[in-house]
């Protein structure tokens, strides 16, 4: 298997070129306070600063290109290391990197990159401005990337689509001993049901009404409880179905306490049926049901949707849930935490989990961009990550100390391209007003 | 044919980087089907490139193999070391090795690499000389280097000049002859190549451009040769380094196409079915140009090993091979030489040096619409394979060429990072 | 209303002398459930069934069941709960009935679909609106192309045992649907009459093992998708839809000698028996007959043994089992009469005539002979039916020996 090792990682918004890092690698690897000499290389000018580093690749071309073996990827570290006793001083590596990671040492003579001083790397603690961290961006990879995909392979999800990366990822950790409802939506759209007497998922797996996953579930986990089963309900839910039609029912059970995790996948509309509006759109976005046009007669035009979306996780946290969270796809480190502390929950009371995840197709916007567009979210207040426990409270995970405006968020897709300025401001005031008011939630202050 | 003929799925031919990429990619896509890698060779797979440091004895013999029989049986794949392609059965997918064995294929990769070309300089065939391309050439030369007095070295490639320096270094007399009018040609031009003759010189050797030997013959020493314009040299040692070819008498009768190599398209494929090249047999599209050009180089033999492999595993993630970019470094004397991308300045291309006397830095790069095409130094290190990127990705560096040029090691890195990181 | 007429338990045993309690319909129908073991009720509250579910959850608190019981938020869920439960191999049983059976539609189409052995009573109520709370078929007729199998009873001794007997014809395999157990709102969910209690023991040598989830489930150990998308214009889509709702045909007639056969083995165990299908009260010799359903037929019976002392040839015909429509018994009952009076305690929009009637008429459409008929509309809303009424029925039925067929209904409370 892949592994996926601690790396490095630089945030170039917090580097100021003051080049501590580079004299702590200096000193730990040369005994000398010459930059020239460190592994690791801050360039740029004035506020923009860029980095040259070893990324350790997963399949390195410098190891690839050298013609005497004295490069290799450990194994068990991660760390490609340089062995100086078989290193001929060609330099063909330096041609093989295209990151710079591996350079030549004009005082002595040889080739140097970054070992990560043995998993302590120097440069990181020198950081004044916490640019630098050496983590592991891929845990989940470590943790999970051994065990079952338990859906099967080529769901048809739209181009971009990141819903089936959370499906797959989600049930990969919820694991096999699992009943799953995938109620009517983009989740059964993609094949996780299957066809016609064909099954996409190796679990037990159905489609509940949309509008009774919760009680359905809530059913079968207490005829396996009663009988002394151990099994995990779990519902991968679309916002429609869990706040519209079928929030009587997850209402019920969450008020029940009805033992299961109820994972809501919040696209904001009804995207599987072509992108209608559910009372998790928010203000001013198209949708085939709230369009843009002419208007009628009475001379307005028609502006997209004219009602703020309803807080769904903010509803259930006054349901004193054992465990509610928001969590976004582009923060899976995050994401996998809270599912890591849903499923505890789940086994005693229930926990629902909102994954705010963006819909390439209905929200109008590149395929390539779905990442981005989940962060930009997260980066203006659009969303906010948090998660709840009665015991402890409303914390959130990754506050935003200085949310970018909200523009930063709505000028990258289509659905907002038509707002008026009037628009634009009560789409931000509404930011800056859940923002205060998911904070009163919480003892801890949060931007906005 | 024998009915109870050895099958297998793939087939490689070659056991150095072409080949070792092949397996890695054919093993990425398809972890079960039969793979097996027969060579020529008697060892396990080594580099060419790394033979002159055999020579001067920086590297161990036995430490330069890049992949061990563990490698091997990890990754399930047969390696049979000795067993030379000896003609190529393309209609029945049919391999006939030198020992008369028949091997079918499913898929089949030639990385067979290339051998020493021999000038027909009259006479070669009554006097002793070296070659450098195998461990056996290469244990061979260093052991006749240690006794070596006066040596000739034929040919002022980096192989040629290697030996030189190594047989400079141990104390013999030493004289290149070299056809062309400078050193390393095709490498790095003519101002670099003037700063690795004078490194030469100064270390003591004699350097014969533009020069070429019209008779060899047997003498007390051991072979003397005559020059075109008369000269004549005695050698105790002769190296006949004068570039290399492939080696493509197997492919008669098997329809597969080829000039100076075997010509691949961009998947590495030959113009027949289920037979792929790659490496230096290959003669595949340069970067540069439109037409198939040989560009026996290390890295690109990485590359193309790769686009083979995942071409023959149907693997849906390949990456069509970009075109050949020249790649070379060297190092002579204590100093480096780094080229990448082509010499030859485009139609509207601009060419702009840096050379600093003081340091023996130098510095040139040839641009064409503000996109690199080509740059080369002398002890001004950069990064190659950022550069070779920029070249790749025809990255217009019209706003920041002056700074580039004032310092390729930083500038790259800032471009890398802002574009690719 | 009236009690059930009892025919002496054929192979009771004499010396066993049951337990003798009186309670209302309600309570009954809940003692029914407990004797019948099921692992999980979701329960709504909604009158007139109300006391059923207080009955039922009272027992499980009092440790005389051992059920899961779910107080779900309103009857979709109720339903779905078990839905649920049942995928996973519980027994499972609720109770609802008009505006509840209503909004319940969406998982109550659902669960036959399914093939979910699960057992509901329907405690009749009238449809709203007018807004009303009492008795009245109207609910369950109004959902009777469903797909579930429905059963009426007549007495309180009889929801308590055709409750039981529900669990074996939902889960028989060769039926594999839910089953409603229809009590008529007020005369017998609040009637309180005499009931005999059966032995636990006997129930359970009757009911046998549980084996709710063999065909379709939900479980780890045998993983399954259960309900993929079927159907469409390509593929095997529309064919394995059909096959699917063939078979689900083929259970509910199934349904017809099942029921017969479980009433046969309670008579034989418990000692008490029904007509399963259809009874027949002095019709051998009738000319005529009148038509019931549920509790109503006390009365009827009544005013039926009246008249035969008055000299008319009248009978009864009463339907117990109305899903599946018992065709071949309501043939062999109608061959033996002239005319025919249907007595409704709801109605059919589209046809005018109460929808029993208009089930009937396609029955006789088969006779082969012209069966001159009427439909009657009573007891709407909680209203009574009484033995004065069905002299009224049995008059305008006579009167069709030798007069014409009235195109309207007779509207029997219209003027009380």
């Amino acid at each position: 298997m892949v592994r996926a090792f601690n790396t490095i990682a630089f945030d170039a918004a917090k580097c100021d070129g003051c080049g501590d890092c580079m004299v702590a690698c200096a000193q730990a690897k040369t005994g000398t306070d010459d930059i020239a000499r460190s592994r690791i290389q801050i360039v740029g000018r004035e506020k923009d600063f860029e980095l040259a580093l070893c990324r350790q690749c997963a399949d390195p071309k410098c190891v690839t290109v050298c013609p005497a073996g004295a490069l290799g990827k450990d194994g068990e570290t991660g760390v490609i290391g340089w062995d100086a006793s078989k290193c001929v001083d060609c330099l063909l590596c330096t041609v093989g990197c295209a990151y710079a990671g591996i350079a030549l040492d004009e005082v002595s003579g040889h080739v140097s990159k970054c070992d990560t001083c043995d998993g302590n790397p120097a440069c990181v603690p020198a950081c004044p401005h916490g640019a630098l961290k050496y983590i592991t961006t891929a845990n989940i990879y470590n943790e999970v990337g051994d065990w079952e995909d338990l859906f099967a392979p080529g769901l048809a999800g739209c181009q971009g689509c990141n819903t089936e990366l959370l499906m797959r990822h989600t049930l990969r950790r919820v694991g096999p001993d699992t009943v799953l409802a995938t109620p009517p939506g983009c989740v059964p759209g993609m094949g996780s049901v299957g066809f016609n007497g064909t099954t996409g998922t190796k679990v037990p797996v159905f489609h509940p009404l949309l509008t009774n996953t919760a009680a359905m579930l809530a059913g079968i986990k207490r005829q396996y409880k009663r009988v002394g089963r151990e099994i995990n309900a779990l519902a991968i839910a679309g916002d429609g179905g869990a706040s519209d039609v079928g929030f009587q029912s997850l209402s019920g059970a969450a008020e029940r306490g009805e033992q299961m995790l109820f994972m809501v996948v919040d696209n904001e509309g009804y995207m599987n049926t072509g992108m209608q509006r559910s009372s998790c759109t928010p203000y001013g976005a198209w949708t085939s049901t709230t369009p843009v046009g002419a208007g009628c007669s009475a001379g307005m035009p028609s502006q997209g949707k004219t009602q703020d979306a309803k807080n769904l996780p903010l509803i259930m946290v006054n349901h004193r849930c054992a465990y509610v969270a928001t969590a976004s796809t582009a923060y899976m480190e995050d994401l996998y935490e809270k599912l890591d502390k849903a499923l505890l929950a789940s086994k005693t009371g229930f926990a629902y989990l909102h994954v705010y995840s963006p819909c390439t197709t209905g929200w109008r916007f590149p395929t390539h961009q779905n990442m981005e567009v989940a962060r930009k979210a997260v980066e203006t207040n659009f969303v906010m990550l948090w998660e709840f426990t009665p015991q402890k409270g409303l914390r959130f995970t990754k506050p935003v100390d200085d949310p970018l405006p909200v523009t930063e968020y709505l000028k990258v897709m289509g659905r907002f391209r038509h707002l008026s300025e009037d628009q634009i401001t009560h789409i931000q005031g509404k930011v800056v007003e859940n923002a205060k008011f998911v904070q009163r939630f919480s003892e801890q202050a949060h931007g906005g | 044919m024998d009915q109870a003929m050895e099958q297998t799925k793939y087939l490689i031919v070659g056991s150095s980087h072409a080949a070792l990429e092949a397996v890695s990619a054919i093993r990425m896509h398809d972890p079960e089907g039969s793979l097996t890698v027969v060579t020529r060779d008697a060892h396990l797979p080594y580099s060419p490139t790394v033979l002159p440091y055999v020579v001067s004895g920086k590297s161990a013999p036995e430490r330069i193999f890049l992949r061990d029989d563990d490698f091997f049986a990890r990754n399930k794949v047969s390696y049979r070391p000795k067993a030379a392609l000896a003609a190529l059965h393309a209609d029945s997918n049919t391999a006939e090795l030198a020992d008369g064995s028949h091997l079918a294929y499913e898929k089949l990769l030639l990385a067979t690499g290339a051998s020493p070309a021999i000038p027909p300089i009259p006479g070669i065939d009554t006097v002793s000389y070296h070659v450098l391309r195998t461990l056996d050439d290469a244990l061979k030369l260093r052991d006749a280097i240690a006794k070596s007095k006066q040596a000739v070295v034929l040919g002022a490639g980096l192989v040629g000049m290697h030996a030189a320096e190594n047989l400079v270094k141990a104390g013999a007399s030493v004289t290149i002859v070299e056809m062309s009018d400078q050193l390393t040609a095709g490498y790095f031009d003519k101002v670099a190549a003037q700063m690795i003759e004078q490194a030469f010189i100064d270390n003591g050797a004699k350097i014969m451009t533009g020069n070429r030997v019209v008779r060899l013959e047997p003498s007390p020493v051991g072979a003397k040769l005559t020059l075109e314009n008369g000269t004549t040299l005695e050698a105790d040692l002769l190296l006949v380094a004068t570039g290399v070819k492939p080696e493509m008498a197997y492919l008669n009768g098997s329809g597969v196409e080829h000039g100076q190599g075997i010509l691949v398209d961009d998947r590495m494929q030959t113009s027949v079915a289920n037979v792929w090249a790659a490496g230096d047999c290959a003669q595949a599209r340069g970067f540069f140009t439109d037409t198939q050009v040989m560009n026996a180089i290390l890295p690109d033999a990485t590359v193309q090993g790769r686009v083979a492999g995942m071409a023959m595993a149907g693997d849906p993630g390949i990456k069509e091979y970009p075109g050949g970019v020249p790649l070379n470094t060297y190092h002579f004397f204590g100093r480096h030489a780094i080229s990448v991308g082509s010499s030859k300045v485009p139609e509207g291309g601009e060419v702009v040096t840096r050379f600093d006397e003081k340091t023996g830095r130098y510095l040139k790069a040839i641009f064409q619409d503000g996109r690199l095409t080509g740059i080369f130094g002398v002890n001004e290190f950069f990064d190659g394979g950022v550069m070779c990127q920029l070249i790749l990705r025809r990255i217009d560096l019209t706003d920041v060429k002056e700074r580039l040029l004032a310092n390729p090691l930083a500038v790259g890195r800032e471009i890398m990072s802002k574009t690719w990181r | 209303m009236s009690t059930a007429t009892l025919e002496k338990p054929a192979t009771a045993d004499a010396a066993r002398k049951p337990k003798v309690i009186l309670c209302e319909g309600n309570e009954a129908a809940a003692l029914g459930v407990a004797l019948a073991r099921p692992d999980m009720v979701a329960v709504y509250p909604i009158t007139p069934q109300s006391s059923l579910v207080e009955h039922v959850a009272k027992l499980i608190a009092d440790g005389r069941m051992d059920a899961d019981i779910v107080d779900a938020e309103g009857e979709h869920s109720v339903l779905s709960v078990l839905q649920g439960g049942a995928l996973a191999g519980a027994r499972t049983y609720t109770a609802t009935c008009g505006p509840g059976l209503a909004f319940m539609f969406e998982p109550y189409f659902r669960t036959t679909g399914m093939r979910l052995p699960i057992v509901m009573s329907i405690v009749t109520r009238d449809g709203i609106t007018p807004q009303c709370v009492w008795g009245g078929h109207q609910d369950a007729m109004t959902v009777r192309e469903v797909g579930w199998v429905q059963i009426y009873c007549e007495s309180v001794q009889e929801v308590l045992d055709t409750t039981v007997m529900a669990f074996r014809i939902a889960e028989d395999h060769d039926v594999m649907l839910p089953v409603n157990i229809c009590l008529d709102g007020n005369y017998l969910s609040y009637g309180t009459s005499r009931v005999e209690l059966p032995d636990q023991a006997d129930v359970d040598a009757f009911m046998g093992p549980k084996d709710v989830n063999w065909h379709v489930a939900l479980d780890p150990l045998r993983p399954m998708a259960v309900d993929p998308l079927t159907g469409g214009s390509g593929g095997k889509g529309p064919s394995t839809f059909v096959r699917y709702r063939k078979s689900q045909c083929r259970g509910m007639q199934n349904a017809l000698s099942v029921i017969t056969k479980v009433h046969e083995e309670w008579a034989q165990r418990i000692g008490r028996s029904y007509a399963p299908l259809v009874e027949e009260y002095r019709l051998d010799d009738a000319d005529f007959a009148i038509m019931t359903l549920g509790s109503m037929t006390g009365a009827a019976k009544d005013a039926v043994d009246e008249a035969r002392e008055a000299g008319k040839k009248v009978g009864l015909i009463k339907i117990k089992t109305f899903s599946p429509f018992p065709i071949d018994a309501l043939l062999q009952a109608f061959r033996k009469i002239r005319a025919l009076g249907v007595v409704d305690r709801s109605v059919g929009f589209r046809w005018n005539c109460g929808p029993m009637y208009q089930e009937t008429m396609g029955v006789l459409y088969r006779l082969g002979r012209q069966l001159p008929s009427m439909s009657f509309i009573g007891g709407l809303a909680g209203a009574d039916l009484t033995i004065p009424h069905f002299h009224r029925v049995i008059e305008e039925t006579e009167a069709l020996l030798t007069g014409p067929m009235p195109s309207e209904p007779v509207w029997l409370n219209e003027k009380d």
